[in-house]
């Protein structure tokens, strides 16, 4: 009639996944839409919530940096860097977002299990969809970055474009992992605190609220130390985001050609196992 | 090319990680040695294949893989082994509001439901406003559905997979919940969707929607497949085939077989089935949601090759049926009776006795009639009889087929009320059903309180099949009848219809007596009748006017040559009557007719007239006037009071009464009848009646 085969033969063949997807967008859509009303419907400012929330956070820390810690600030910030506020800003609405998007994806699948246990669709658009919720945070916590950097007596330099790719590549590998810790979580729950624990451990493990060559120069820690820190995917992003903001260049390519790699790798990997596992998650739910 | 394809499809259910099992395995440290925890194997190698347009059911007992068999045509899952393949769009109404978000509005949740259901937001905008007809809560589209009620939840959930426009609708049990009226409409949208060529497979433990919706019906036990055949045929076998187990029983006595099943009983006589596939059940009505017996837990206390003692703990309802049957070779006895543990609010509670449509005609008390026939735009139930709000006491209905039906009994329903407030209804049920229903209704006065916690007994329902028409009438109203040898009579709300050797020979109004009142005529069967005193020679009743302030009361007496009948006038006041009368109606087969003076023969019936024509020329008091017929007996209708003046007229009805009348009228010629208070003989005589020929 309308061409709608479905075949339970073919259900976990990854080469679908992309048309799957294509033919799910109004669904993601609905579903990211769903998300963000659900936060936002009660509180009596609504979505101006999505503003407030990062714009106090970033009052808060320059506050606290500018004031009160501003001798350890002082220690953390490099001598002739940007200042210590736009610094931590840039790493911490980045950081953020990778954080965010995957507590809560990991999660996604059994919280929505209601949908997954009683309606066939792409089941990808759930973590997906909870992947994409925070976009909306990062988009306001940047253009607040911006706002500061300029305050601060910062330069808006032409190569801020630069930051679309860069996230890009950030944004391939928190799907990827999303894809992965949310089918993992629903066969071993376990997971889901695993991820917890990550992330907690993970923002110390990159650099947020100190540069890159607090790491990489400060001389204390032996070579296969720092060279395993550089493994961690986010030590060269958030750096190329600092270099593009406030050195006004494209990022040294060597910090993001393994960020990328990784990315691609766990993309491709995270759909695949995704797709495995996804026919038969409605039996483990 | 089929619509659905199920190919050799067997389920394992994985056991659940993390989750220890029934023997306590499963733990971390049995995951560490690798110690397998147990699986589930819900399907076995289940093959079957719908055709585009077929309606299919999946019936069966708990865990017995229907609801596996819907997700993994559902695509929610995959088959561990084999493949299923489905050449459509698919609809699950597994779970209706499943998908819904809680804060989001109705309308926020119409758009995501439908989008799950593989809807494009184009198409939903075209059918949106349809959608919310439907669910009937416009009012609330833009309220969260938080706010909602459960029902409200159900009717939008429904409203939206009902109008997806899928070419499988795959429905699961859906038809549970919601009130009644709502369920109809459920039912009738798809029967309308079945009408419209849309396939569909149905699970559902309502044997009888089953039963009208589906061609055919797969009966799965324990992930096998049993039997897939036409309806009928697979659901019958169903309820004999799950009669090993608890809570059902198959009984019987001489022609007759009953089955219980979870609160359903259905009738056999000589193998063929005189209930609906919904058999006899109750059902509560407590705020505001319908408990129907078969959804009780059901424990049999007495198993006999004849009867059984049932009981059914309500699962939602701190209510506990008692169910007694018993089959003798003539008839079921049905003794209900309730436990209510606590106080428990009670709206209605109802007996539904559910028929084939094999049974066209009806009768109930002193009232009959036929069934129409069920259509398909009939989505509410019939109601034939709606009986004075009286509380119903012992309470006689029938039941009957076509004449030319061999197969099927009359049947004959006594129901003895052990409790008040009972009422019966004949109703014809609506399209998806399709059936007849006895419909012993009560309704609490006080709607809260319902039943005092404690036992009740309710209601005694006696079934029994009939033979012959006579029998039937006399097993129907025995107590109104009176008869010396062939002669017999029966009173009938304010008339006696006579029958010689059971043959009727009365017509339309049959004897009755009328009185002329301020130029008005009160007919004897406008009067409000009381309770039949009947040794079953002689009859007493008395009628009330609610008119004038009179009562009549009637006293008949069968005799070997006919009825004798006296009635008297009680005015509470005094009364002016003008004139007064009794009169025996016959049958248009009565061909001549004498009296004191004169004779003559009844004429055929003329068309233009418009009331009724007095045959006889001859007005002078008399005391015996006959009808006479070839083939039925002569009937003479004589005054015995020689104090009494009666003028005797033969009379033709219009045609479309098309009947003769025998009259003794009694006129003042000018003036009145002055009738003191008081109790007054305003008729005595016999109707006589001799077999033909004599």
């Amino acid at each position: 009639m309308n061409g709608h085969i479905y075949t339970s033969a073919n259900q976990r063949e990854w080469l679908r996944v992309l048309p799957d997807l294509v033919r799910a967008r109004e669904l993601l859509r609905d579903l990211i839409w769903k998300d963000l009303r659900a936060r936002y419907r009660y509180a009596v400012m609504g979505f101006l919530w999505a503003v407030l929330e990062p714009l106090a956070f970033t009052l808060i820390l320059a506050f606290v940096f500018s004031v009160l810690l501003a001798d350890k600030a002082a220690f953390l910030r490099p001598d002739n860097g940007p200042p210590f506020t736009t610094m931590l800003l840039s790493g911490l609405i980045f950081w953020q977002f990778t954080a965010t998007a995957l507590a809560s994806a990991t999660f996604s699948l059994v919280i929505n299990q209601n949908l997954v246990k009683k309606v066939h669709f792409a089941r990808e658009t759930v973590p997906l969809a909870t992947v994409c919720v925070p976009l909306v945070n990062l988009g306001v916590g940047f253009l607040l970055l911006l706002g500061v950097h300029v305050l601060l007596g910062g330069r808006l330099h032409p190569a801020l474009v630069w930051v679309l790719p860069v996230f890009g590549i950030q944004f391939s590998l928190t799907a990827g992992l999303a894809l992965i810790f949310s089918s993992a979580h629903v066969h071993f729950r376990d997971v889901g605190n695993m991820v917890n624990v990550a992330i907690l451990f993970g923002f110390y493990a990159s650099p947020v609220f100190y540069p890159l060559e607090r790491v990489t120069q400060s001389g204390v820690l032996p070579a296969w130390a720092v060279h395993a820190y550089l493994l961690n995917p986010m030590a060269g992003l958030l750096t190329a985001y600092r270099q593009i903001l406030f050195d006004g260049h494209f990022p040294d390519w060597t910090l993001l050609l393994w960020p990328a790699m990784l990315a691609g790798l766990v993309l491709v990997g995270g759909s695949w196992l995704f797709r495995r596992a996804a026919p038969t998650f409605s039996d483990y739910l | 090319m089929p619509i659905i394809e199920v190919d050799h499809v067997t389920k394992v259910f994985p056991a659940r990680r993390g989750a220890r099992d029934i023997r306590g395995r499963g733990g971390l440290a049995d995951w560490i040695r690798g110690r397998k925890t147990e699986t589930f194997e819900a399907l076995k190698d289940i093959s079957l294949s719908v055709e585009r347009g077929e309606s299919l059911g999946i019936i069966g007992r708990n865990g017995s893989g229907k609801s596996t068999l819907l997700s993994l045509i559902a695509g929610v899952t995959l088959p561990t082994r084999g493949t299923v393949t489905v050449r459509g769009r698919v609809a699950s109404l597994l779970e209706l509001g499943a998908g819904f978000h809680p804060i989001l509005t109705g309308r926020e949740n119409v758009y995501l439901n439908a989008g799950l259901l593989g809807m494009r937001r184009a198409q939903v905008d075209e059918v949106f406003d349809r959608i919310v007809a439907f669910s009937g809560i416009a009012e609330f589209i833009d309220q969260p559905v938080e706010t909602y009620s459960s029902g409200m939840y159900v009717r939008i959930g429904f409203a939206v997979a009902a109008h997806v426009n899928p070419d499988v609708f795959l429905v699961d049990e859906v038809l549970s919940v919601g009130d009644e009226e709502f369920q109809r409409k459920c039912r009738a949208r798809i029967s309308a969707l079945r009408e419209e060529g849309k396939t569909i497979v149905f699970v559902s433990h309502d044997l009888g929607i089953v039963n009208t919706l589906c061609d055919r019906v797969v009966l799965l036990d324990k992930g096998r497949m049993v039997l897939r055949e036409s309806a009928r045929k697979t659901i019958s076998f169903y309820l004999r085939q799950v009669g090993r187990e608890r809570g059902v029983h198959t009984f019987a006595a001489g022609p007759l077989e009953a089955i219980l099943c979870e609160g359903r009983i259905s009738l056999f006589h000589n193998q063929e089935e005189l209930t609906a596939p919904d058999g006899f059940a109750m059902f509560v009505q407590s705020l505001g949601r319908l408990h129907a017996s078969t959804e009780a837990d059901w424990v049999l206390t007495r198993r006999d090759p004849d009867g059984c003692t049932a009981e059914g703990r309500m699962m939602r309802l701190p209510l506990k049926y008692f169910w007694d049957l018993q089959l003798t070779p003539d008839r079921l006895t049905w003794h209900i009776a309730v436990e209510c543990e606590r106080e428990t609010p009670m709206n209605s509670l109802d007996v539904r006795l559910t028929l084939t449509t094999a049974f066209t005609r009806w009768m109930l008390g002193d009232l009959s009639g036929v069934f129409p026939e069920i259509r398909p735009s009939d989505t509410l139930w019939n109601m034939l009889v709606w009986p004075s709000d009286t509380p119903l006491d012992d309470t006689r209905a029938a039941i009957l087929p076509e004449e030319e039906n061999e197969a099927v009994p009359r049947l004959i329903f006594r129901t003895t009320p052990l409790r008040p407030h009972f009422n019966l209804y004949w109703v014809n049920s609506d399209y998806a059903a399709y059936c007849r229903i006895l419909f012993i209704h009560t309704r609490f006065p006080d709607k809260d309180a319902g039943l005092p916690p404690g036992r009740h007994e309710l209601l005694r329902v006696e079934i029994e099949p009939a033979a012959g028409r006579d029998l039937l009438w006399r097993r129907l109203s025995p107590d109104r009848t009176i008869s010396a040898g062939k002669v017999s009579a029966c009173f009938e709300r304010g008339w006696l219809k006579l029958a010689y050797d059971g043959r009727e020979i009365t017509a339309l109004i049959h004897v009755f007596s009328s009185m002329l009142v301020q130029h008005l005529w009160n007919d004897s069967h406008t009067l409000h009748w009381g309770e039949v005193q009947n040794d079953g020679r002689c009859l007493r009743v008395s009628g009330e006017s609610r008119r004038f302030p009179f009562f009549q009361h009637w006293e008949a007496e069968a005799r070997e040559d006919g009825i004798f009948l006296r009635i008297w006038l009680e005015a509470v006041e005094a009364l002016d009557a003008q004139e007064y009368q009794a009169s025996v109606v016959l049958l248009p087969e009565y061909r001549a007719w004498r009296s004191d003076y004169e004779e003559g023969v009844f004429p055929p019936f003329d068309a233009k007239a418009d009331k009724w024509r007095h045959l006889n020329k001859i007005y002078l008091p008399g005391k015996r006037l006959s009808a006479l017929s070839s083939t039925l007996p002569s009937v003479t209708l004589e005054v015995t009071n020689d104090a009494m003046q009666f003028r005797m007229t033969p009379i033709n009805t219009r045609r479309q009464e098309n009947a003769r009348v025998l009259q003794a009228l009694c006129s003042s010629e000018s003036g009145v009848f002055h009738f003191d208070r008081g109790r007054h003989l305003i008729f005595e005589g016999m109707i006589r009646i001799a077999p033909p020929g004599s």
